[in-house]
Protein backbone atom coordinates (compact mmCIF):
# COMPACT_ATOMS: atom_id res chain seq x y z
CA UNK A 1 0.00 0.00 0.00
CA UNK A 2 1.24 3.43 -0.81
CA UNK A 3 -0.08 6.91 1.37
CA UNK A 4 1.20 9.86 0.44
CA UNK A 5 2.51 11.89 3.47
CA UNK A 6 2.43 15.58 3.42
CA UNK A 7 6.22 17.44 4.28
CA UNK A 8 5.88 20.47 5.47
CA UNK A 9 8.88 22.42 3.91
CA UNK A 10 11.79 20.58 5.16
CA UNK A 11 14.22 21.91 3.51
CA UNK A 12 12.99 25.55 4.62
CA UNK A 13 12.99 24.53 8.39
CA UNK A 14 16.82 25.46 8.03
CA UNK A 15 18.15 21.84 8.97
CA UNK A 16 20.81 22.32 6.60
CA UNK A 17 21.88 25.60 8.26
CA UNK A 18 24.77 25.84 9.28
CA UNK A 19 24.99 25.81 13.08
CA UNK A 20 21.34 24.75 13.17
CA UNK A 21 20.17 22.08 15.10
CA UNK A 22 19.37 19.14 12.72
CA UNK A 23 15.53 17.87 13.41
CA UNK A 24 15.08 14.78 11.45
CA UNK A 25 11.90 15.03 9.58
CA UNK A 26 9.85 11.78 9.93
CA UNK A 27 7.27 10.70 7.28
CA UNK A 28 5.62 7.61 9.55
CA UNK A 29 2.69 5.51 7.67
CA UNK A 30 -0.69 6.61 8.93
CA UNK A 31 -2.08 7.86 12.22
CA UNK A 32 0.08 8.11 15.48
CA UNK A 33 -0.61 5.15 17.97
CA UNK A 34 -3.05 5.71 20.67
CA UNK A 35 -1.62 7.71 23.39
CA UNK A 36 -1.65 6.92 27.06
CA UNK A 37 -5.26 7.33 28.35
CA UNK A 38 -7.06 6.49 25.20
CA UNK A 39 -9.81 4.47 24.65
CA UNK A 40 -9.58 1.60 22.26
CA UNK A 41 -11.28 2.82 19.01
CA UNK A 42 -13.78 0.39 16.35
CA UNK A 43 -14.15 -1.71 19.56
CA UNK A 44 -17.46 -3.27 17.89
CA UNK A 45 -16.16 -3.90 14.48
CA UNK A 46 -16.82 -7.91 14.32
CA UNK A 47 -13.83 -9.72 13.96
CA UNK A 48 -13.87 -13.23 12.35
CA UNK A 49 -12.13 -15.54 15.36
CA UNK A 50 -10.55 -19.06 14.78
CA UNK A 51 -13.55 -20.57 16.52
CA UNK A 52 -15.47 -19.32 13.06
CA UNK A 53 -18.05 -16.70 15.16
CA UNK A 54 -17.39 -13.06 14.64
CA UNK A 55 -16.02 -11.06 18.20
CA UNK A 56 -15.12 -7.34 18.60
CA UNK A 57 -12.33 -6.01 21.04
CA UNK A 58 -15.32 -4.98 23.37
CA UNK A 59 -16.52 -8.43 23.07
CA UNK A 60 -12.94 -9.42 25.01
CA UNK A 61 -13.48 -7.27 27.40
CA UNK A 62 -12.43 -8.06 30.80
CA UNK A 63 -13.64 -7.23 34.54
CA UNK A 64 -10.09 -5.86 35.20
CA UNK A 65 -9.05 -4.86 32.00
CA UNK A 66 -8.75 -5.67 28.67
CA UNK A 67 -5.10 -6.78 26.34
CA UNK A 68 -4.95 -6.32 22.49
CA UNK A 69 -2.19 -7.85 20.68
CA UNK A 70 -1.66 -7.55 17.11
CA UNK A 71 0.24 -10.30 16.17
CA UNK A 72 0.65 -12.49 13.18
CA UNK A 73 1.88 -16.27 11.86
CA UNK A 74 4.69 -15.34 9.76
CA UNK A 75 6.93 -12.86 11.00
CA UNK A 76 10.00 -14.48 12.98
CA UNK A 77 9.61 -11.84 15.66
CA UNK A 78 5.92 -12.88 16.12
CA UNK A 79 6.95 -16.47 16.58
CA UNK A 80 9.76 -16.14 18.66
CA UNK A 81 7.10 -14.58 21.07
CA UNK A 82 4.30 -16.58 20.32
CA UNK A 83 4.56 -19.22 23.04
CA UNK A 84 5.48 -16.41 25.57
CA UNK A 85 2.12 -13.82 24.15
CA UNK A 86 -0.27 -17.17 24.36
CA UNK A 87 1.29 -18.00 28.22
CA UNK A 88 0.67 -14.91 29.28
CA UNK A 89 -2.62 -13.95 27.30
CA UNK A 90 -3.80 -17.33 28.78
CA UNK A 91 -2.74 -16.25 32.59
CA UNK A 92 -4.47 -13.01 32.04
CA UNK A 93 -7.74 -15.04 31.15
CA UNK A 94 -7.67 -16.44 34.29
CA UNK A 95 -7.14 -13.26 36.02
CA UNK A 96 -10.00 -11.42 34.69
CA UNK A 97 -7.95 -9.28 31.60
CA UNK A 98 -9.60 -10.35 28.41
CA UNK A 99 -7.83 -10.63 25.99
CA UNK A 100 -7.57 -10.70 22.21
CA UNK A 101 -5.04 -11.49 19.82
CA UNK A 102 -5.43 -9.43 16.31
CA UNK A 103 -4.10 -10.31 12.42
CA UNK A 104 -4.36 -7.46 10.51
CA UNK A 105 -1.87 -8.46 7.88
CA UNK A 106 -2.64 -9.08 4.08
CA UNK A 107 -2.31 -12.52 3.50
CA UNK A 108 -1.84 -11.86 -0.31
CA UNK A 109 1.15 -10.12 0.87
CA UNK A 110 2.24 -13.15 2.81
CA UNK A 111 -0.05 -16.20 2.49
CA UNK A 112 1.25 -17.98 5.38
CA UNK A 113 -0.71 -14.79 7.66
CA UNK A 114 -4.07 -16.47 6.46
CA UNK A 115 -7.04 -17.72 8.26
CA UNK A 116 -6.01 -21.21 7.97
CA UNK A 117 -2.37 -20.85 9.87
CA UNK A 118 -3.99 -19.00 12.16
CA UNK A 119 -6.56 -21.39 13.25
CA UNK A 120 -3.57 -23.85 13.29
CA UNK A 121 -1.61 -21.95 15.43
CA UNK A 122 -3.94 -21.29 18.06
CA UNK A 123 -4.90 -24.79 17.89
CA UNK A 124 -1.64 -26.09 18.55
CA UNK A 125 -0.65 -23.29 20.95
CA UNK A 126 -3.77 -24.07 22.97
CA UNK A 127 -5.19 -20.25 22.86
CA UNK A 128 -7.53 -19.56 25.47
CA UNK A 129 -8.35 -16.35 23.81
CA UNK A 130 -9.81 -15.06 20.71
CA UNK A 131 -7.49 -14.72 17.40
CA UNK A 132 -9.23 -12.80 14.88
CA UNK A 133 -8.68 -11.42 11.46
CA UNK A 134 -8.67 -7.56 10.76
CA UNK A 135 -10.25 -7.78 7.39
CA UNK A 136 -9.76 -4.61 6.41
CA UNK A 137 -6.37 -3.83 8.54
CA UNK A 138 -8.57 -0.59 9.52
CA UNK A 139 -8.64 -1.68 13.35
CA UNK A 140 -4.63 -1.37 13.04
CA UNK A 141 -4.91 2.30 11.34
CA UNK A 142 -7.20 3.35 13.83
CA UNK A 143 -4.49 2.20 16.95
CA UNK A 144 -1.68 3.42 14.76
CA UNK A 145 -0.23 -0.15 14.76
CA UNK A 146 2.58 -0.37 12.95
CA UNK A 147 4.10 -4.10 13.47
CA UNK A 148 3.67 -7.84 15.11
CA UNK A 149 3.66 -8.12 17.48
CA UNK A 150 2.62 -4.73 19.00
CA UNK A 151 0.95 -4.80 22.57
CA UNK A 152 -2.42 -2.28 24.08
CA UNK A 153 -3.59 -2.88 27.37
CA UNK A 154 -5.96 -1.07 28.48
CA UNK A 155 -7.21 -1.02 32.62
CA UNK A 156 -10.72 -1.63 34.09
CA UNK A 157 -11.95 1.46 33.01
CA UNK A 158 -10.91 0.96 29.13
CA UNK A 159 -7.91 3.58 28.89
CA UNK A 160 -4.60 2.58 27.99
CA UNK A 161 -2.17 1.91 30.35
CA UNK A 162 0.92 -0.17 28.59
CA UNK A 163 1.89 0.11 24.82
CA UNK A 164 4.65 -1.69 23.43
CA UNK A 165 6.34 -4.78 23.33
CA UNK A 166 6.55 -7.85 25.00
CA UNK A 167 9.77 -8.73 26.86
CA UNK A 168 13.55 -7.60 25.95
CA UNK A 169 14.58 -10.43 24.41
CA UNK A 170 12.10 -12.14 21.21
CA UNK A 171 15.18 -14.31 20.43
CA UNK A 172 16.19 -16.12 23.60
CA UNK A 173 13.80 -16.39 26.47
CA UNK A 174 16.14 -17.68 28.69
CA UNK A 175 17.87 -14.61 28.72
CA UNK A 176 15.15 -11.95 29.23
CA UNK A 177 15.66 -9.78 32.27
CA UNK A 178 12.47 -7.30 31.27
CA UNK A 179 9.00 -8.80 31.51
CA UNK A 180 7.54 -5.31 29.93
CA UNK A 181 3.77 -6.85 29.45
CA UNK A 182 4.07 -9.06 31.99
CA UNK A 183 4.77 -6.32 34.49
CA UNK A 184 2.21 -4.15 33.30
CA UNK A 185 -0.86 -6.53 33.40
CA UNK A 186 0.50 -7.68 36.75
CA UNK A 187 0.11 -4.01 37.93
CA UNK A 188 -3.35 -3.68 36.18
CA UNK A 189 -4.46 -6.43 38.27
CA UNK A 190 -3.15 -5.47 41.76
CA UNK A 191 -4.22 -1.88 40.67
CA UNK A 192 -0.79 -0.23 40.99
CA UNK A 193 0.87 2.37 38.10
CA UNK A 194 2.72 0.71 35.76
CA UNK A 195 6.43 1.71 35.69
CA UNK A 196 6.89 1.61 32.53
CA UNK A 197 4.05 2.16 30.21
CA UNK A 198 5.80 2.75 26.76
CA UNK A 199 8.33 0.23 25.60
CA UNK A 200 9.84 -0.42 21.65
CA UNK A 201 11.51 -3.02 20.24
CA UNK A 202 12.16 -4.05 16.22
CA UNK A 203 9.57 -5.91 14.60
CA UNK A 204 7.82 -6.67 11.45
CA UNK A 205 5.83 -4.15 9.56
CA UNK A 206 2.61 -4.90 9.43
CA UNK A 207 1.04 -5.34 5.80
CA UNK A 208 -2.02 -3.20 5.92
CA UNK A 209 -4.47 -3.97 3.07
CA UNK A 210 -5.24 -1.48 0.64
CA UNK A 211 -7.80 0.83 1.03
CA UNK A 212 -10.83 0.80 -0.92
CA UNK B 1 44.66 -37.12 14.19
CA UNK B 2 43.44 -35.54 17.04
CA UNK B 3 46.51 -32.56 16.94
CA UNK B 4 45.34 -32.01 13.32
CA UNK B 5 41.58 -31.88 14.14
CA UNK B 6 42.44 -29.55 17.10
CA UNK B 7 44.32 -26.92 14.34
CA UNK B 8 41.56 -26.94 11.86
CA UNK B 9 39.06 -26.40 14.62
CA UNK B 10 41.50 -23.67 15.82
CA UNK B 11 41.95 -21.95 12.03
CA UNK B 12 37.90 -22.50 11.29
CA UNK B 13 36.95 -20.39 15.22
CA UNK B 14 39.94 -18.20 13.92
CA UNK B 15 38.89 -17.16 10.35
CA UNK B 16 35.10 -17.36 11.66
CA UNK B 17 35.77 -14.67 14.16
CA UNK B 18 38.20 -12.12 11.98
CA UNK B 19 36.88 -8.57 12.00
CA UNK B 20 35.38 -8.30 15.39
CA UNK B 21 33.73 -11.66 14.73
CA UNK B 22 31.47 -11.51 11.21
CA UNK B 23 28.81 -13.38 10.74
CA UNK B 24 29.25 -16.42 9.27
CA UNK B 25 28.66 -17.54 5.22
CA UNK B 26 29.00 -16.50 2.00
CA UNK B 27 28.91 -12.65 0.88
CA UNK B 28 30.16 -9.30 2.61
CA UNK B 29 31.12 -8.84 5.87
CA UNK B 30 28.10 -8.53 8.49
CA UNK B 31 29.52 -7.15 11.97
CA UNK B 32 27.75 -6.52 14.53
CA UNK B 33 26.87 -3.34 15.68
CA UNK B 34 25.40 -1.23 18.45
CA UNK B 35 23.46 1.91 17.31
CA UNK B 36 26.62 3.93 18.58
CA UNK B 37 28.81 2.05 16.43
CA UNK B 38 26.20 2.41 12.98
CA UNK B 39 26.70 6.49 14.53
CA UNK B 40 30.21 5.96 14.66
CA UNK B 41 29.94 4.61 10.92
CA UNK B 42 27.55 7.38 9.68
CA UNK B 43 30.15 9.87 11.12
CA UNK B 44 33.43 8.78 9.63
CA UNK B 45 34.49 11.05 6.85
CA UNK B 46 34.59 11.21 3.53
CA UNK B 47 30.84 11.14 2.75
CA UNK B 48 28.68 14.18 1.78
CA UNK B 49 25.19 12.23 2.84
CA UNK B 50 24.94 9.03 4.74
CA UNK B 51 21.70 6.62 4.46
CA UNK B 52 21.59 3.77 7.45
CA UNK B 53 18.82 1.60 6.73
CA UNK B 54 18.03 -1.29 8.55
CA UNK B 55 16.48 -4.69 6.86
CA UNK B 56 16.07 -8.26 6.93
CA UNK B 57 16.10 -11.43 5.33
CA UNK B 58 12.22 -12.18 5.87
CA UNK B 59 11.04 -8.86 5.85
CA UNK B 60 9.29 -8.61 2.13
CA UNK B 61 9.41 -5.17 2.40
CA UNK B 62 12.84 -4.85 2.86
CA UNK B 63 13.47 -7.22 0.45
CA UNK B 64 11.16 -5.19 -2.51
CA UNK B 65 12.91 -2.43 -1.13
CA UNK B 66 16.16 -3.13 -1.27
CA UNK B 67 16.88 -2.65 -5.44
CA UNK B 68 15.76 0.30 -5.27
CA UNK B 69 18.41 1.36 -1.94
CA UNK B 70 21.51 -0.25 -4.17
CA UNK B 71 20.43 2.13 -7.11
CA UNK B 72 20.41 5.07 -4.91
CA UNK B 73 23.67 4.29 -3.36
CA UNK B 74 25.37 3.08 -6.98
CA UNK B 75 24.08 6.39 -8.40
CA UNK B 76 24.93 8.97 -5.81
CA UNK B 77 28.17 7.00 -4.41
CA UNK B 78 30.36 8.99 -6.86
CA UNK B 79 28.89 12.21 -5.65
CA UNK B 80 29.35 11.55 -2.07
CA UNK B 81 26.48 9.37 -0.49
CA UNK B 82 27.68 6.50 2.00
CA UNK B 83 25.31 3.69 2.39
CA UNK B 84 25.39 1.80 5.58
CA UNK B 85 23.25 -1.40 5.69
CA UNK B 86 22.21 -2.86 9.42
CA UNK B 87 20.43 -6.35 9.00
CA UNK B 88 17.94 -7.41 11.87
CA UNK B 89 18.09 -10.54 11.37
CA UNK B 90 18.31 -12.94 14.01
CA UNK B 91 21.93 -14.62 14.53
CA UNK B 92 20.10 -17.98 12.75
CA UNK B 93 19.92 -16.16 9.88
CA UNK B 94 22.99 -13.91 9.52
CA UNK B 95 24.33 -16.60 6.75
CA UNK B 96 21.55 -16.08 4.43
CA UNK B 97 22.06 -12.11 4.83
CA UNK B 98 25.30 -12.19 4.11
CA UNK B 99 24.10 -14.21 0.52
CA UNK B 100 21.09 -12.12 0.15
CA UNK B 101 23.84 -9.15 0.09
CA UNK B 102 25.80 -11.26 -2.27
CA UNK B 103 23.19 -11.84 -4.49
CA UNK B 104 22.51 -8.27 -4.56
CA UNK B 105 25.81 -7.30 -5.52
CA UNK B 106 26.58 -5.64 -2.03
CA UNK B 107 30.42 -5.30 -1.90
CA UNK B 108 30.98 -3.57 1.38
CA UNK B 109 30.93 -4.47 4.58
CA UNK B 110 27.72 -4.08 6.68
CA UNK B 111 26.35 -4.34 9.72
CA UNK B 112 23.77 -6.27 12.13
CA UNK B 113 21.90 -5.29 14.66
CA UNK B 114 23.09 -6.35 18.24
CA UNK B 115 22.22 -5.28 21.83
CA UNK B 116 19.08 -4.42 23.29
CA UNK B 117 16.37 -3.05 20.82
CA UNK B 118 14.77 -0.73 22.58
CA UNK B 119 18.07 1.10 23.02
CA UNK B 120 18.75 0.90 19.53
CA UNK B 121 16.20 1.99 18.67
CA UNK B 122 16.18 5.44 20.65
CA UNK B 123 18.97 5.86 19.52
CA UNK B 124 19.00 6.09 16.13
CA UNK B 125 15.39 7.40 15.97
CA UNK B 126 13.28 8.19 18.98
CA UNK B 127 10.64 8.64 16.60
CA UNK B 128 10.96 5.39 14.61
CA UNK B 129 8.38 2.27 15.92
CA UNK B 130 10.28 -0.65 15.37
CA UNK B 131 8.68 -1.35 12.51
CA UNK B 132 11.49 -2.02 9.20
CA UNK B 133 12.39 -1.28 6.77
CA UNK B 134 13.66 1.64 8.41
CA UNK B 135 16.03 4.28 6.69
CA UNK B 136 17.79 7.49 7.94
CA UNK B 137 19.11 10.61 6.13
CA UNK B 138 22.52 12.04 7.10
CA UNK B 139 24.15 14.84 6.21
CA UNK B 140 27.96 14.88 6.00
CA UNK B 141 28.36 15.83 9.20
CA UNK B 142 26.70 13.46 10.45
CA UNK B 143 23.48 15.40 11.69
CA UNK B 144 20.59 13.04 10.93
CA UNK B 145 17.85 14.91 8.39
CA UNK B 146 15.19 12.73 7.73
CA UNK B 147 13.55 9.74 8.69
CA UNK B 148 11.59 7.19 6.50
CA UNK B 149 10.02 4.15 7.93
CA UNK B 150 8.46 1.60 5.89
CA UNK B 151 9.43 0.77 2.33
CA UNK B 152 10.39 3.31 0.01
CA UNK B 153 10.77 4.01 -3.62
CA UNK B 154 13.51 5.23 -5.81
CA UNK B 155 11.99 8.33 -6.21
CA UNK B 156 11.73 8.76 -2.52
CA UNK B 157 15.42 7.98 -1.30
CA UNK B 158 16.78 9.97 -4.71
CA UNK B 159 14.83 12.59 -3.71
CA UNK B 160 16.06 12.40 0.30
CA UNK B 161 19.64 11.76 -1.09
CA UNK B 162 19.47 14.60 -3.09
CA UNK B 163 17.88 16.89 -0.62
CA UNK B 164 21.08 16.34 2.07
CA UNK B 165 23.44 16.81 -1.06
CA UNK B 166 22.40 19.59 -1.74
CA UNK B 167 21.19 19.11 -4.99
CA UNK B 168 17.39 20.56 -4.40
CA UNK B 169 15.11 18.31 -5.91
CA UNK B 170 12.49 18.85 -2.51
CA UNK B 171 9.01 19.51 -2.99
CA UNK B 172 6.38 19.07 -1.18
CA UNK B 173 5.35 15.91 -0.72
CA UNK B 174 6.39 12.28 -0.51
CA UNK B 175 5.34 9.10 -0.61
CA UNK B 176 5.69 6.24 2.28
CA UNK B 177 4.82 3.35 1.73
CA UNK B 178 3.85 -0.30 4.16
Amino acid sequence: MIRGITVVGWLAAGVLGAGAVAQAQQESQGPKPLALGDAAPLADVAMMNVDGHETTIAGAHGAKGTLVVFTCNACPWAKAWHTRIVSLGNRCVKQGIGVIAINSNDPGVVPEDGYKVMQTNARRSKMAFPYVVDATSDVARAFGATRTPEAFLFDREGKLVYHGTIDDNAKQPDQVKERYLQDAVQAVVDGREIALAETKALGCGIKFRSKT
Amino acid sequence: MRPALGATIALALAASCLCGCAAAGRGPALRAATADQVLAAVREPGARAVLVNVWATWCVPCREEFPDLLEVAREYRARGLRLVLVSADFDDTLPQAREFLAANGVDFPSFHKTGDDMKFINTLEPSWSGAIPATIVFDGAGRKLRFLEGRQTYETLSQAVREALHEGGATDSVEAGT
